[in-house]
């Protein structure tokens, strides 16, 4: 195990490096001048503009830009943004939270409920209910995130609506407000988001689990513990269930990096101040060392969730594991 | 039943602390939705939209301008910062500080933070205004609360340059700072300002709260405080106006203006603005100049085939101006409010196509010339619905008079760059002017046209139109002048203006005295009020 640990982790490391390093060369190549996120819509004059390519670097050739920005990132240093002159890791920080918060419970919800209803359509799978929680929930997939966010901001934010159409705290909430009242006004702004992201995504989970466990509700294990009398909430979860789980495992793997930069519709739509509106923005103005900060994020997370899955993969498989 | 006694004394949990006031004294509260997270609220070093919003609530200009908006002449400013000035000769006005202005730290404001704001704004690497105070050569203290300030040349707007734009930071806590390091100060997390508001806090990309500062010079703000929100979505700031979560929105367009006539506590004011909206026409000269938009019949005629009343109706409602001239609402003051340029004329549009030499030979309902159809592609961002709708609009509207006109949607950072290299036939730009037409040399000059880092991206070129507005600079009468140069640019048609629109102000109906400014729309909240007997929990 610590060897396949070590060369998994080699690879892992390796990718990273080189998807970052092709990140930060096509980056280089995008259209658009990355000092028009400094100079908007004025004019400059020709020693302005000099002495602003010297500060920003832009005036940097792809080759050189790759290796500063390289080893910048090794000291921990992503640069300074060019939109708001701030430090690239100071503006992360400040996004990554309610990105975390909204992609880790949109992940949680999305999978229990997929998984629940994905074992539960797998084990019914005639029945009407089996069908339209299949279709409703393929509608959801179909229909972009934000129309259904508009959907919901319709139906059941505004002045009558008990949820807040937008924003991710209540800036009239007194500072010195309880814990309690501050709580139930996160879970206010919360809902819509994650009920958003939750339709627009449940439908994958489910339809994967549905799949497994139909394939393994055919199996001659599961036929003999049928036979054998057990009690169906057991057949369902340890002898359909616990075999099936094994795509899912890599399907959650994958979707870690969604925690990131899944949301960016929804974070706009939503006002939600996350790091998938900010990659949005910063994109939008050339604002370089912002997108190329973020992007490595993405880059870091797919990586560890690609490892991560792969771990957990020889933990519930464990044919894997003596391969 | 549990689960609504948690919830009820959540609730209640969340409404201790508030202390009911006599119905006299509501301190009020303003909340709006800004596109941006504003982490740079210092004037001379930033002029994102959203840190100047917020810095008008932190930081005086030195005068402000009067009802009319007029920028030339001594006496067209109202004091603000400045107590007073005077004129020494053709190239000098000296201002006097009020002596009463104070630092929010106790420290008076002085002549000293002019000048080191001068230099900061001067700044090749971190200042925002070096092009704009090109024509000051010189500010310097003059004793503790007195500025000269010298120009290179005489000319009308001497007042208004300098004072409008010159908001002085404090030198006493920024000038130990490399210029290009405040923008990473704690200054800047923590403006000290000299307005009539605080910074209280700022919660990243969320909001920035503001208090009023109880010992303004000026007098105590009646409007305790100002709440910025930020949501980048325009959909998303209209959804918070809708649910009564914000109080005012700016820039409201036609359809939007439709659901909020809806709720009876809001009203719809129409305040003068500064934006204008129009299509370039390339007219690069020399041998990349442009085979068939430098001739002036065949830019009328693309003007005279749209209707642009009609299309700027649909977007901005029948308020919004369709001038000739690239000329917004707020320089009323020299258009004496005229903002209707010529109409429809198909048949004219037609005739003057032909006599530049395109027919519809083959019969395919596009005119050509020598076997060559007349076929131009329109550029514009994909970041501007109205756009857009202005683009499908005038596509369909030239096609009838035989044009063919292709449209590309791009990226907006690909957008700027393709203008700026001029590789476009038309373009659908717009922007805010300036509050003076002076400004026009910016994009509309042979000066600027020649060179390849202005604003003036069509190249459009005419000596007369310079001569016209360089004559206004000096001119007794200032506004006979800018008619003749606005007059001169509408013949010459370098651009076919779509809208000049005012600026759809919502406001909730519990606030009187309120005031909305063209060019900075927040600069008097301080001076707003809730009716008591309309007040919201927010306002006490």
């Amino acid at each position: 195990m610590t060897g396949w640990l070590l060369r998994r982790g080699t690879d892992a490391l390796l990718t990273t490096l080189c998807a970052i390093v092709a990140l930060i060369a096509l980056v280089q190549f995008l259209p658009g001048d990355p000092l028009t996120a400094i100079i908007g819509d004025h004019a400059v004059d020709a020693t302005q503009r000099a002495a602003l390519e010297a500060t920003w670097g832009t005036n940097r050739s792809p080759m050189e830009a790759i290796g500063i920005t390289l080893a910048n990132m090794v000291r921990g240093d992503l640069g300074i943004s060019l939109a708001t002159q701030r430090p690239v890791t100071t503006l992360i920080a400040e996004r990554l939270g309610p990105t975390l918060l909204l992609g880790a419970l949109t992940l949680l919800v999305t999978f229990a409920i997929g998984l629940s209803l994905g074992l539960w359509s797998a084990l019914h799978p005639t029945t009407l209910r089996a069908r339209l929680i299949g279709g409703v929930t393929l509608v959801g997939y179909a229909l972009p995130s934000f129309v259904i966010g508009m959907l919901l901001v319709w139906s059941l934010a505004g002045p009558a609506g008990f949820f807040p159409p937008a924003g991710f705290g209540d800036p009239l909430l007194a500072m010195e407000a309880s814990p309690g009242a501050v709580l139930l006004d996160r879970l206010r702004h919360l809902a819509l988001p994650l009920l958003t992201m939750v339709i627009a995504t449940v439908a994958v989970p489910l339809r994967q689990q549905r799949a497994a466990a139909l394939a393994t509700a055919g199996q001659p294990w599961v036929l003999a513990a049928r036979a054998r009398g057990v009690l169906p909430a057991r057949l369902a979860i340890q002898h359909v269930w616990r075999p099936a789980l094994t795509p899912i495992v890599t399907l959650m793997g994958l979707w870690l990096p969604m925690l990131v930069a899944g949301a960016v519709f929804v974070e706009a739509l939503f006002g939600w101040p996350g790091l998938g509106s900010l990659i949005a923005t910063s994109t939008s103005q050339r604002d370089l060392p912002v997108v190329i900060g973020a992007g490595s994020l993405i880059v870091l997370l797919v990586q560890l969730g690609s490892l991560l899955a792969d771990l957990l993969y020889r933990i519930v498989n464990p044919a894997q594991r003596d391969a | 039943m549990r689960r609504r006694t948690a919830l009820n004394l959540l609730l209640l949990l969340g409404a201790l602390g508030r202390v009911p006031l006599p119905a006299q004294q509501v301190p009020g509260t303003v909340v709006f939705a800004i596109g941006e997270d504003p982490t740079l609220p210092l004037p001379a070093i930033t002029d994102r939209t959203s840190d100047t919003d917020l810095a008008d609530q932190l930081f005086l200009r030195l005068a402000i301008l009067g009802p009319t908006f007029r920028t030339a002449g001594d006496n067209a400013l109202t004091p603000m910062l400045a107590r007073r000035w005077q004129r020494t000769d053709p190239l000098t006005l000296v201002f006097e500080i009020d002596p009463r202005a104070r630092w929010q730290d106790g420290v008076p404001v002085t002549a000293r933070d002019v000048v080191f704001t001068w230099r900061l704004t001067m700044d090749p690497v971190v200042g925002k205004g070096r092009i704009l105070m090109e024509p000051v050569a010189s500010v310097e203290a003059v004793g503790e609360r007195q500025v000269r300030v010298r120009f290179k040349r005489p000319f009308a707007e001497q007042l208004y340059l300098f004072s409008f734009n010159m908001q002085p930071l404090p030198a006493h806590l920024l000038e130990r700072i490399a210029p290009a390091a405040i923008a990473r100060s704690d200054f800047a997390t923590g403006p000290i300002g000299n307005g009539p508001y605080r910074y209280v806090r700022r919660v990243p990309g969320q909001f920035v709260e503001l208090r009023a500062d109880p010992n303004f010079f000026l007098g105590a703000p009646t409007m305790a405080r100002v709440v910025l929100r930020i949501a980048p979505d325009a959909a998303a700031r209209m959804n918070l106006f809708l649910a009564g979560e914000t109080d005012v929105m700016g820039d409201v367009q036609a359809p939007d203006a439709l659901k909020i006539k809806e709720r009876p506590d809001v009203a719809l004011i129409n305040v003068s603005h500064n934006l204008l909206l129009w299509i370039g026409i390339n007219q690069r000269q020399g041998a990349s100049g442009h085979p068939i938009l430098g001739d002036r019949r065949i830019r009328e005629a693309l003007r005279l085939a749209l209707d642009r009343r009609t299309m700027t109706n649909g977007i901005f409602g029948p308020s919004a101006g369709v001038p000739d001239a690239a000329q917004s609402q707020i320089w009323a003051w020299v258009t004496g409010g005229r903002m209707d340029g010529a109409v429809r004329d198909l048949a004219k549009a037609r005739t003057l196509l032909a006599a530049a030499g395109w027919r519809d030979a083959n019969g395919d309902g596009i005119l050509d010339r020598n076997g060559s159809p007349l076929r131009l592609v329109m550029m514009y961002p994909n970041s501007s619905g109205a756009r857009h709708s202005f683009a499908l609009q005038a596509q369909a509207m030239w096609r009838e008079a035989g044009v063919d006109v292709q449209l590309e949607r791009v990226e907006r950072a690909a957008f700027i760059e393709r203008m700026n290299a001029g590789r476009f036939d038309l373009i659908i730009d717009g922007g805010n002017q300036d509050p003076t037409p002076s400004s026009l040399t910016q994009r509309w000059s042979c000066a600027a046209a020649a060179d390849s880092a202005s604003l003036n991206t069509l190249r459009w070129c005419d000596p007369t139109f310079d001569r016209l507005l360089a004559g206004a600079e000096t001119a007794a009468d200032p506004i006979a002048a800018y008619r003749a140069a606005l007059a001169r640019m509408a013949s010459e048609v370098p651009a076919i203006v779509l809208a000049a629109p005012l600026n759809q102000v919502a406001v909730h109906r519990r606030y009187t005295n309120v005031q909305v400014w063209p060019t900075k729309s927040w600069l008097s909240l301080w001076q707003w009020r809730v009716r008591p007997d309309a007040a919201l929990p927010r306002d006490r």
